[in-house]
C-alpha cells in the first residue's frame, strides 16, 4: 500500500524521481520536530524538503521556511533562531480540516454556545 | 396669508406665501431639491450649496434656494411670475461642482460607516457625483471628539453642514458645540472638549446627513436595510413621542423618532432613543411562585392557579404601573372590580381628581405651547420630566413668550421669571392673577407631578386652575407616566387614593408598578416585563411583554390616544398583558367577554368613546376644583434621575452610564482649569 501510494501520488512523502535525485545530489542538512528532512545540493544552489507524510507546505516552521528560501545561510539545526518566551509552537494551517477554528457559537462545534438574545432576571 | 405670490418652478405654477424660501416653494410644487445643511426646524445656514437653483432673469450665477425667499424674486418685465429652474444643465453642473468639493475631503469608508445605506451624501452622490477624482492632495485629517456615551464621532466624514451646532444651540439650548477655523481648517468641535450636557443630544445623530455623528450603542450592529421598521409610541415619559422601532430578528436594534407636529415634532429624548438595551436585560421570562420564602420557576398553569387561589374571596387591590397599556388597565379594572376590589393607578400619590378630565389632563394641547405668550410652570422641571416638551417651551420662548416658574429653580436652557419655590408663592401669584390680570395673549399653565403628589396636591391643582381661569389661559398637567392618563380615563382609581386603598388589603395585584413601596403583609402578584422592585417584593410573578412587544393604546399627557404596535415577541414564556389578565379571569371563573385584543378594544371604546378617536385630542369641559388650604412646604421635583425613571431604564447599561456621567459632570474640572 505504502509503495503504491509512493508510486502513484505526489502528495505523500517523496516521489520516485525525488528519491533518485536526492540519492544522487542531496546532502542531508537536518530534520525538524515533525520529522521533515531537509536537503541541499553540494554547491548549496538548491534546497529542498522531503515531508514526513502529507506534502503540506504550512507544516514547515518559519525558521526552516527561511532557510529553504535562502533567506538564512545557516540551517536552523546548526544555528537555531532566537525564540521568545511567548512564541507558540508552530502549527500547520488547519483550514478545511476538522481541526479548523470555529467561533464559540458556530454550528461546526460539537456543543455550540447557546445564543441568548436577552438576559433573564434571576431571583435573589 | 393674504398676499400669495405666484412663481413658476420647472414649468409648474405655484402660489405661495412670499416668506417661504425657494426650497419650500419647490416642495409645494412637488420638487425635491437636494440639500445637506438646510433643515425645516433649524435656522438657515446656506453653507453646503447643494440646493443651488437657477433663477431666470436673476444674476448669472446659481442661487442657494434654501437662503432665498420667494419675495426676493423679481417678476418678469411685464409682471409675469418669476421663473425658477431646478433641473437645467447649469444647475446640474453647479451641483456636481459642489459635490466634488464635498467629496474632496470625505473619506471613502462607506463600507465601514454606520450611516451607509441611509446617508444623504451617498444618495446624492449617485445623482451628482463624478466617478473619478481630480484631487492629488491628501485628504484633510481631523481628530474625533468625545461627545459622551451616546454620540460616536468620525470627524473626517464631516461636511461642515453645522446642523448639529444649530440643533444643540437652538433646540436643545446647550452651548458645547461650535465651528472653529476657516477654509480647510474649519471644523465642528465641542468647546474645550466637553461632552454634551443635554438629554436631547441623540437627535444630532439623525440630523447629521453623513456618518460623522453616529449612535455609539448601535455602532456596527446592523445595517438599515436588514431592519424591520415598526411605527410605535414611546412610553418613557408622558409625552407619547412617535417613534419607529427597528428590529432584527427578535431584538430591538434601535429607536428613532417619527414626525408628529402635534406631539414631538421630530425629536425624541435620549431615554426614548437609547433605552433598547434595557429591553434585553433583567427580563422576566418565566412565571415564578414563592415557596418557603424563595421564588421558584413555575409553569403558567401553576402560577395562574396559585394567583386565582390567592385572589378568590380576598380583598384585592390592583395597582396600575407607569408603562401599562390602557387596554390592560381596563381589563385589570374589570377583573379586580369583579372580585369586589379596587384599582389604583396614581401609584406615586398624585392627587389627580378622578372623573374631572379638565383637571387631570388639562385643556391645552401641546401645540398650544407654540403660540402661547405666557407660560407658567408649577412644581415641574420639564427638562427632565419631558425633554422634548421643554424644547417646545424653549421654542415659544425664542419666539417671545414669557416663562414663569414656581418651584425649584432649575436650569431649563432658557431664561424664566422665578416667582418662588413654595406654596405661598403660588397663592400670591394666584391672587395677583385674579386681581390684575393683564391681557398678555394666549397663556398656558403647566403643572408638574411634583406639585400635586403630596397631601395638598388637589389644593395646588385648584390654585393652578384658578390662575388659568383668571388669566384665560389653558391648563396642561404634565404627566411623567405614559400609562397614567389612559388609566385615569378608564377610571382605574380608588376612593381616597393609594393610602386609603391599601388599608386592610389582603392581596395586591401589581400590574407593572415598580415605583411604589409595598409594605409587608399583603400577598403580591406582580405582572410585568422586568425584574425590578416589583418583582423583588412579589409572591407570584407573571411575566409580561414590554411596550415594544405588544400592541397597545397610550394616552399622552395632553389626552391624545395613540396606538403603539408590536415590534417583536416577548422573551421566553412571557405573554401579552391583556392575555394574562384574560387567562387569569378564566381561572377565577369570571371569564372576560373578549378573546382577542380587538374584542377588548371594542369593549374599551364602547365604555369610553373618546379613546376610539385615535390621534385626536378631546375637548375637556372646564370643571374648577374647590379651593382648599395649601400646605407650607416647597415644591419638590418628581424626577430624581432622568435616566433611571422606570424598570426598563434601570436595566439599561447605557442609561446607567449616562446617569453616572450626569452625576459626575458637576465635579469634573474644565479643560482650561
Amino acid at each position: 500500500m505504502k509503495f503504491l501510494l509512493r508510486l502513484l501520488t505526489w502528495w505523500n512523502g517523496q516521489t520516485l524521481g525525488t528519491q533518485v535525485y536526492t540519492w544522487r545530489k542531496g546532502v542531508r542538512v537536518g530534520e525538524d520536530v515533525e520529522g521533515n528532512i531537509y536537503y541541499r545540493t553540494r554547491d548549496d544552489k538548491r534546497r529542498w524538503v522531503i515531508y514526513n507524510g502529507v506534502c503540506e507546505p504550512s507544516r514547515i516552521s518559519a525558521d526552516w521556511n527561511g532557510w529553504l528560501h535562502h533567506t538564512y545561510a545557516d540551517a536552523p539545526s546548526d544555528v537555531p533562531m532566537p525564540r521568545k518566551g511567548w512564541e507558540l509552537p508552530h502549527q500547520a494551517n488547519l483550514s478545511g480540516t476538522p481541526g479548523a477554528y470555529a467561533p464559540a457559537g458556530s454550528l461546526r462545534r460539537a456543543a455550540p454556545v447557546e445564543r441568548r438574545d436577552y438576559e433573564a432576571w434571576q431571583p435573589e | 396669508m393674504a398676499n400669495l405670490r405666484k412663481l413658476i418652478i420647472d414649468g409648474i405654477e405655484v402660489e405661495v406665501d412670499p416668506a417661504l424660501t425657494l426650497i419650500q416653494a419647490a416642495e409645494v410644487a412637488g420638487i425635491e431639491v437636494p440639500r445637506f445643511c438646510y433643515h425645516e426646524r433649524l435656522s438657515v445656514a446656506g453653507n453646503c450649496r447643494m440646493c443651488l437653483v437657477e433663477v431666470v432673469g436673476g444674476p448669472p450665477k446659481p442661487a442657494a434656494s434654501c437662503a432665498m425667499q420667494v419675495k426676493d424674486l423679481r417678476p418678469g418685465p411685464n409682471g409675469e411670475p418669476a421663473v425658477v429652474k431646478t433641473n437645467t444643465p447649469m444647475v446640474k453642473r453647479a451641483r456636481e461642482g459642489v459635490m466634488e468639493f464635498l467629496l474632496l475631503n470625505h473619506p471613502l469608508d462607506c463600507p465601514i460607516c454606520d450611516q451607509g445605506g441611509e446617508c444623504d451624501l451617498q444618495d446624492q452622490a449617485m445623482a451628482y457625483g463624478v466617478d473619478f477624482s481630480r484631487s492629488r492632495e491628501a485628504k484633510r485629517a481631523s481628530t474625533d471628539l468625545n461627545l459622551g456615551p451616546l454620540v460616536a464621532t468620525a470627524m473626517t466624514r464631516c461636511i461642515s453642514c453645522t446642523r448639529c451646532v444649530r440643533f444643540t444651540s437652538e433646540v436643545a439650548g446647550i452651548t458645547q458645540m461650535g465651528q472653529t477655523g476657516r477654509g480647510e481648517d474649519a471644523e465642528v468641535t465641542s468647546y474645550l472638549g466637553l461632552t454634551l450636557d443635554s438629554n436631547l443630544q441623540g437627535n444630532i445623530i439623525d440630523l447629521c446627513p453623513v456618518g460623522a455623528l453616529t449612535s455609539k450603542p448601535y455602532a456596527f450592529t446592523a445595517r438599515p436595510w436588514e431592519l424591520t421598521k415598526v411605527e410605535s409610541i414611546d412610553v418613557m415619559d408622558g409625552l407619547g413621542a412617535n417613534i419607529r422601532v427597528d428590529v432584527k430578528g427578535r431584538e430591538v436594534m434601535r429607536i428613532v423618532p417619527r414626525n408628529h407636529d402635534g406631539v414631538n415634532e421630530e425629536w425624541i429624548s435620549d431615554k426614548s432613543r437609547f433605552i433598547w438595551d434595557g429591553l434585553r436585560r433583567q427580563r422576566l421570562d418565566t412565571p415564578y411562585v414563592r415557596e418557603a420564602g424563595k421564588l421558584r420557576k413555575a409553569s403558567w398553569a401553576e402560577a395562574l392557579a396559585a394567583a386565582a387561589k390567592a385572589m378568590k374571596g380576598k380583598k384585592v387591590l390592583g395597582l396600575v404601573g407607569d408603562l401599562v397599556q390602557t387596554e390592560a388597565a381596563f381589563a385589570l379594572k374589570a377583573l379586580v372590580e369583579g372580585l369586589g376590589g379596587a384599582v389604583e393607578c396614581r401609584v406615586d400619590g398624585a392627587r389627580l381628581p378622578a372623573g374631572n378630565r379638565s383637571a387631570y389632563v388639562g385643556t391645552a394641547k401641546i401645540e398650544d405651547i407654540d403660540s402661547a405668550k405666557g407660560i407658567l410652570l408649577i412644581g415641574t422641571d420639564p427638562r427632565n420630566e419631558s425633554p422634548v416638551l421643554n424644547a417646545r417651551i424653549r421654542k415659544a420662548w425664542v419666539a417671545g413668550a414669557e416663562v414663569g416658574l414656581i418651584g425649584k429653580a432649575v436650569d431649563l436652557t432658557y431664561a424664566y421669571h422665578h416667582f418662588g419655590t413654595d406654596r405661598a408663592a403660588l397663592l400670591a401669584h394666584a391672587k395677583l392673577a385674579e386681581e390684575a390680570a393683564p391681557d398678555t395673549g394666549p397663556g398656558i399653565v403647566i403643572v408638574g407631578q411634583g406639585a400635586i403628589n403630596e397631601a395638598d396636591g388637589e389644593a395646588v391643582l385648584a390654585q393652578a386652575m384658578r390662575i388659568a381661569a383668571a388669566r384665560k389661559a389653558k391648563l396642561l398637567v404634565l404627566h411623567t407616566a405614559a400609562g397614567r392618563v389612559g388609566a385615569m380615563d378608564v377610571g382605574a382609581t380608588a376612593e381616597g387614593g393609594l393610602i386609603e386603598a391599601t388599608k386592610g388589603v389582603e392581596v395586591i395585584y401589581n400590574l407593572g408598578a415598580d415605583e411604589v413601596e409595598i409594605a409587608r403583609g399583603p400577598l403580591v402578584i406582580y405582572q410585568g416585563s422586568h425584574g425590578d422592585r416589583g418583582a423583588m417584593r412579589a409572591d407570584i410573578i407573571l411575566p409580561a411583554a414590554a411596550y415594544t412587544e405588544e400592541d397597545g393604546l397610550f394616552v399622552n399627557t395632553e389626552g391624545r390616544p395613540q396606538l403603539a404596535y408590536r415590534a417583536g415577541f416577548a422573551p421566553g414564556a412571557a405573554k401579552e398583558n391583556w392575555a394574562i389578565l384574560r387567562a387569569l379571569s378564566a381561572e377565577l371563573g369570571a371569564k372576560q367577554p373578549w378573546d382577542s385584543l380587538t374584542g377588548l378594544r371594542r369593549a374599551l371604546v364602547a365604555a369610553h368613546p373618546h379613546l376610539g378617536e385615535i390621534d385626536a385630542v378631546a375637548e375637556n369641559g372646564w370643571q374648577a376644583l374647590p379651593l382648599r388650604d395649601l400646605g407650607k412646604a416647597d415644591f419638590r421635583l418628581v424626577v430624581k434621575d432622568f435616566y433611571l425613571t422606570n424598570p426598563i431604564a434601570r436595566a439599561s447599561t447605557v442609561m446607567a452610564e449616562c446617569s453616572a456621567l450626569a452625576a459626575s459632570r458637576g465635579s469634573q474640572p474644565m479643560a482650561a482649569e
